[in-house]
Order: C-alpha cells, then structure tokens, then sequence
C-alpha cells in the first residue's frame, strides 16, 4: 500500500513546487532503498555505502547551503528532506545531518574561501564524507569545558585529546573538530590520513544502528596551519552548526511519528480483538487522536519554524523548543504505537521498535531535552542555571 | 525532428482503488503517477538522446493533475513538454485519443516515438499500434531496449521464440515492456530545472482534432472479489495438506 503522509492541516498546499517535488523524490527513495533495506542494515550495523552515493547523487546533501556545488535550497526543503529520511529512519536522517548541518556547514560559514573549494563541492556529491566532534568522553552537555587542545608549533598545529559519539567518524574523510587554542575554542579540519588521528568504531548500541558512531582519537595529530577555521572562535562556532541540525531533527521526528502512527493505524484496523478490530475500540482511538494531535501540532512547528528560517527572523530558543518537543512526542508516539501493536510491536516486521529505540538517541544528542529545557527557562527567566557559578 | 514520447497519468499502483456507483472513483485515489511502462520508454528515450539523439518532447493527454507528471518528467531531464487537456479521459475511446496524440506528435515534428505497451489503468494495449497506423508509422511492440543503428533504429525485445532483435527505421513507434534500465532518479538540479520549465497546454481543437461522439463506452466497472484470508500451518504433520493445496488449489506446483 503507498504510504499517505500523516498531513491533516494539509501543510502539503503551503509548500513551493519545487519544496513538493523534493520532497518526493526522497519520499520514493526511501520507499524504495531504505525501508525494504533498513533491518538488515541495522543487523549488520552498517549504514549502506550505497546510501551515501544515492544521497549525494539526489543532490540533497548540505541542503540549504548556496554555491560551492551545494544545493542551494530553502530551509522547508531541507526539513522535508529531514522528515522523509527519519520517516526510513534516524540513522539516515543523521547522516545527511552530520554531513550537512554539522561538517560542510561550518566550513561554508566558517571556511576560507580555498577550504570551502576544496572540501564543499565533494562533500555536495557525497564523494567526501563529514563527521562532527564536539562532545567528549567527560563533556557532553558542557562542551565548553572541552579538553582537547591545539598548539600552534609554527609550521603546524598539533591536535591532542578525544572526541566521543561521533556520528560518521571511522567512514569519514574530514572531521571538523573542536579544540582549544590558547584556551579559546575553534575549529579544526582533520583528514583520515593525518599522522596522529584514529577513529575506532563504537559498538553495542541499541539505538542508531545503521548509523556509525566512533570516537576519535587524537595523539600528537599533526595538521597544516591553513586547517583552522579561520571565521569563528568560541562556542558561537558549534552552536550555529547544531542550530541547523536542530532544526533539521523537528522535521525528522515528525517523519518518524508519521511512520508510527501509519503502522498503528494499519494494525489497529486490522487486528480483530473480541471480535472486533481494535480501531474501534475507544481506548484505541484515544491513542490515535492523541497521536494525530501531537503530529498536527508539531508539524505546524517545524513549517513555521522553516519559515523563520528561511526569511532570518529566527532565534535560538525557537528551534531548542521545536526539537525538544517534536522528539519528544515522536518518543511518545513510538512507545503508543508498540503498544497497539502489542507483542508484533516488538518484531522488526513493523518499523515502531526501531524508531523508538532511535528516538532515545535523538532525545540525547543535539542538547539533551532537559537541556533545551534550560535554555528555555533561561530566556524567560533571564537567569541561567546550567551550572551553580554565577 | 525530435523524439516523442507518449505519458499517461495513472493511479499510483500501489494506490488504494474505489469503485462507486459502477466507476473507479478518480478524487479518491490517494497518489497519482506515470503509468510504469511508460516510465522504461521514458528512460529509454532519454538514453537514445544521450546517444546523440535529438531533443525529447513528453506529451500527454489528460486533465490538469496530469501537468505534474510533465514536470516530473522534465526533472529527468526531458527537453519540452506538450499537454494537451482533456478533462475527463474516460469520455474519450482510444481512437479518439490516438487522433490527439498523433496530431501532437505532428505538431512537435517526432519521427521517432516512445510509449508504454499498455497503460496502467485500461490496460487497453492500444495506443502504440493505433498512433502508428495513423501517423503511417512502423510500430515495435514489446520492446525493452533501443539503440541508434545507422540511419535507423535496433530494438530488443521479447518474443515467444526469445529476444528478438528488429532493425527499424524512422518513422517509428516502440511500445515499451518493462527493461532491465536501471531508471533514473530525479535529482535537485534537474527538479530546480524543470521548475522553469514551461509546458505547453493546447486542447483537442488547437490541434484540429474534433472529438465527436465516442464509439466505444465503458459501461461499469467493479471492484475484484475480495481476497480470502490467508491460511497457516504450522508443524512438519500439515506439509501433505500444504502440497495439496499449493497443487490443487493454488496451481503453483
Ligand atoms: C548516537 C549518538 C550520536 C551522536 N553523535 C554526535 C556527533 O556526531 N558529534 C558530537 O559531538 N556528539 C555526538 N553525540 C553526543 C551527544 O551530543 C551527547 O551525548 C549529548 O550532548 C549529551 O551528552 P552526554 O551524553 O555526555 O550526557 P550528559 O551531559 O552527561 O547528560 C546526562 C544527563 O544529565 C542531564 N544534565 C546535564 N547537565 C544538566 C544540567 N545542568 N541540569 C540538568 N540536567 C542536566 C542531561 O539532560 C542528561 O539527562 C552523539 C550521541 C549519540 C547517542
């Protein structure tokens, strides 16, 4: 049966052509190459190679970028392709995240005018591949108490610490690493080859199968003096790349609860309990008006959020609020819909237990939802509450 | 001149179908998307131009929706795109819309033309062989593969003694089976280029076709029987009644 997106406020009429046509195409590619590929993916832990070629082949990758063979499109278009991918499943969604958002995003904004030549337009077609690190193994929330350190030693710089959870990081060509240089933190670009860098994989997730998650080690890593980044210094520099791929994930949750509630409606109609098909249940239909709510409203969210976006009146707290919700509600939604599908919700015969095994990640990573909480509370409050220091 | 190609808008094959009142209830179809078959003589015909062939026109004959197939067919890479607006097809018969298309195949100057073998919704067959009689043109049928060849054309394609290759020269129609090409995505490119791209809307009269009363008439259509449920077995004691019934029942074995 064709998959009917979930679209009951009909956002579909507000969208250009153009934003519809993308979106389609990514819709029938993950139609075609994720789902009926996806479980056996996730068995083997891989994130197909075939997926990344795709990818860039649609020329959907770096999304909302212009020039440099990037695709130039509108922020709506980037998060329908978002939402289409996380609708296969997060773990693609986080790729084209990573890829875009958080690597060839700050080498646009960021880069000299030789970095972005050099690395944009092959990272655009897919044939270069991003990772991001930020995080470490003791700071995750607070990456601004960062360890790992650059020295200038003239001629070059010499990279020393570790990075952890990084999404992409044994398959990538280039990292854009976070580091501190005389104690202020700026971005690093390192290539797969360079003396002094590894990046073993992690393993034994129960989450993000199909994505790739490494850390990344750094031991006397030396890099040439022109891979720094020369356009921004402090935390300014990770924080306008997770924007981006922040919003991004308000879309990509709602593609993932639409996956959810497609099946839970499916199920429900089908299943016959006490002789009757448990969508006619009231109990039942409470959970699915629920679910029906909870996506209406978070796709209002993400499309007024995209239009923020697109036309710069955004702020911040805008998208910590988008993301915190619509992760949150998909979460909520993949735990209801694996209860309708009572124990076949547990089967990989049905997307549900994949998603919501996902969406944990997608809770954590990107500002943990208590973590957008602070934020928020910080900007109605005016007082911060990260930490007890003043 | 230039190569033609004939699409017909369908519903989607994966759509859910409704019958009311003796009809296939068109503004319940969920999806709606080029007829598959078409979709390889689309393929087949842009690979033709890359072989050095002339440019690719798309032409359909349908109501509005039918625009979007246009454009999706441009966003592959299609060169210009001709519409001809008809606003309920089922009031047509196939000669009627055989007299349009070949008109517009005339008007877009094509002496080589690519179609489905049939399409998706009528699996009427006849759209190929009756543009070709009344254009005068040869018609292939069946075909999974074209390939320029000298001044005229090789065509693959099956037949029951096995594949059979046909030598053809212009002005020719191949009625296109399902091949073994790979088909081509949409990229973002070819989406931002099609989206500049202008179609062509004319109607039946603009190309001198009158369309008078229609010989041949649907009279109903009804929905297939319902499927039975399916059946389980379970344990090595039922594998005589599984070989039975996959013998007598489902005629598999
Ligand atoms: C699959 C996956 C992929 C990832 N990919 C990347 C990547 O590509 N690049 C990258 O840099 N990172 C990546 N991460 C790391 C991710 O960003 C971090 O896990 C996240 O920032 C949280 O950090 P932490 O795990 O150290 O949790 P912690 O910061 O230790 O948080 C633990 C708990 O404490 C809470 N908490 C923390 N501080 C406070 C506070 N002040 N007040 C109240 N509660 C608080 C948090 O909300 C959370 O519930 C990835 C993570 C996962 C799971």
């Amino acid at each position: 049966m064709a998959y009917e997106a979930l679209d009951f406020y009909d956002i579909d009429a507000l969208l250009t052509e153009e934003e519809r046509m993308v979106r389609d195409m990514v819709r029938d590619w993950v139609d075609k190459e994720v789902i009926p590929n996806i479980e056996e993916a996730c068995r083997e832990g891989v994130f197909p190679d075939k997926w990344r070629v795709d990818l860039g082949e649609m020329g959907i990758l770096g999304a909302p970028l212009k020039g440099y063979g990037c695709p130039g499109l509108s922020y709506i278009a980037y998060g329908l392709i978002c939402q289409e991918l996380e609708r296969g499943d997060s773990g693609v969604r986080s790729f084209a995240s990573v890829q875009g958002s958080l690597a060839m995003y700050p080498i646009w904004d960021f880069g000299s005018e030789e970095q972005k030549n050099h690395y944009l337009p092959g990272m655009a077609t897919g044939e270069l591949i991003g990772c991001f690190g930020l995080t470490e193994p003791d700071y995750g929330s607070n990456p601004g108490d960062m360890i790992t350190r650059a020295e200038d030693k003239g001629d070059h710089y010499l990279l020393n610490g570790a990075k952890m959870w990084i999404t992409n990081g044994t398959t990538a060509d280039l990292a854009v690493v976070w580091a501190k240089l005389d104690g202020v933190i700026r971005g690093f670009i390192v290539e797969k080859d360079d003396p002094g860098f590894s990046a073993p994989e992690m393993t034994g997730k129960h989450s993000l199968k199909a994505s790739v998650t490494s850390e990344l080690v750094f031991q006397d890593c030396q890099i040439p003096k022109d891979r720094i980044l020369p356009g921004v210094k402090g935390l300014k520099g990770p924080f306008s790349c997770l924007n981006n791929a922040r919003y991004g994930i308000s879309w990509g949750a709602v593609g993932a609860a639409q996956s959810c509630f497609d099946s839970a409606k499916e199920y429900a109609l089908s299943r016959i309990q006490f002789g009757h098909p448990i969508a006619s249940f009231q109990l039942i239909q409470n959970k699915l008006s629920w679910m029906l709510r909870e996506i209406t409203k978070a796709q209002l969210l993400a499309y007024h959020l995209g239009n923020k976006k697109d036309d710069g009146t955004w702020i911040p707290e805008q998208i910590s609020l988008a993301k915190m919700n619509n992760v949150d509600i998909a979460l909520e939604i993949a735990r209801m819909s694996r209860d309708i599908h009572g124990a076949n919700g547990i089967l990989d015969e049905y997307p549900v237990m994949r998603h919501m095994a996902n969406l944990e990640s997608v809770k954590t990573y990107e500002g943990t939802h208590d973590i957008h909480n602070l934020i928020l509370g910080r900007h109605i409050t005016g007082i911060q509450s990260f930490t007890r220091e003043p | 001149m230039a190569i033609g190609v004939l699409l017909k808008q369908v519903p989607d094959t994966t759509a859910k179908i409704g019958v009311s009142e003796g009809r296939v209830d068109e503004t319940a179809v969920s999806k709606w998307s080029m007829s598959p078959y078409d979709e390889y003589a689309l393929e087949s015909a842009l690979r033709l131009k890359e072989a050095g062939g002339e440019d690719v026109v798309a032409i359909t004959c349908g109501p509005t929706r039918a625009a979007k197939m246009l454009t999706d067919a441009a966003a592959v890479g299609v060169d210009s795109l001709l519409h001809v607006l008809v606003d309920d097809l089922s009031a047509l018969d196939s000669t009627q819309v055989q007299s349009i298309l070949a008109a517009a195949l005339g008007r877009a100057d094509c002496d080589v033309v690519f179609c489905g073998k049939q399409a998706a919704d009528t699996n009427a067959g006849s759209t190929g062989p009756g543009v070709a009689l009344l254009l005068g043109a040869s018609c292939v049928s069946h075909v999974s593969e074209v390939s320029p060849d000298g001044g005229g054309y090789l065509a693959l394609r099956a037949s029951t003694g096995g594949d059979e290759r046909v030598q053809v020269s212009a002005p020719c129609i191949f009625a296109f089976d399902k091949g073994d090409e790979e088909l081509r995505r949409p990229n973002v490119r070819g989406i931002m280029m099609a989206k500049k791209k202008a179609i062509e809307t004319i109607s039946p009269s603009d190309l001198g076709v009158s369309l008078d009363n229609s010989r041949v008439t649907v009279v109903s259509h009804t929905p297939p029987p319902e499927k039975p449920p399916g059946q389980k077995f379970e344990g090595a004691e039922s594998v005589a009644t599984v070989v039975g019934k996959l013998r007598d029942e489902a005629n598999v074995i």
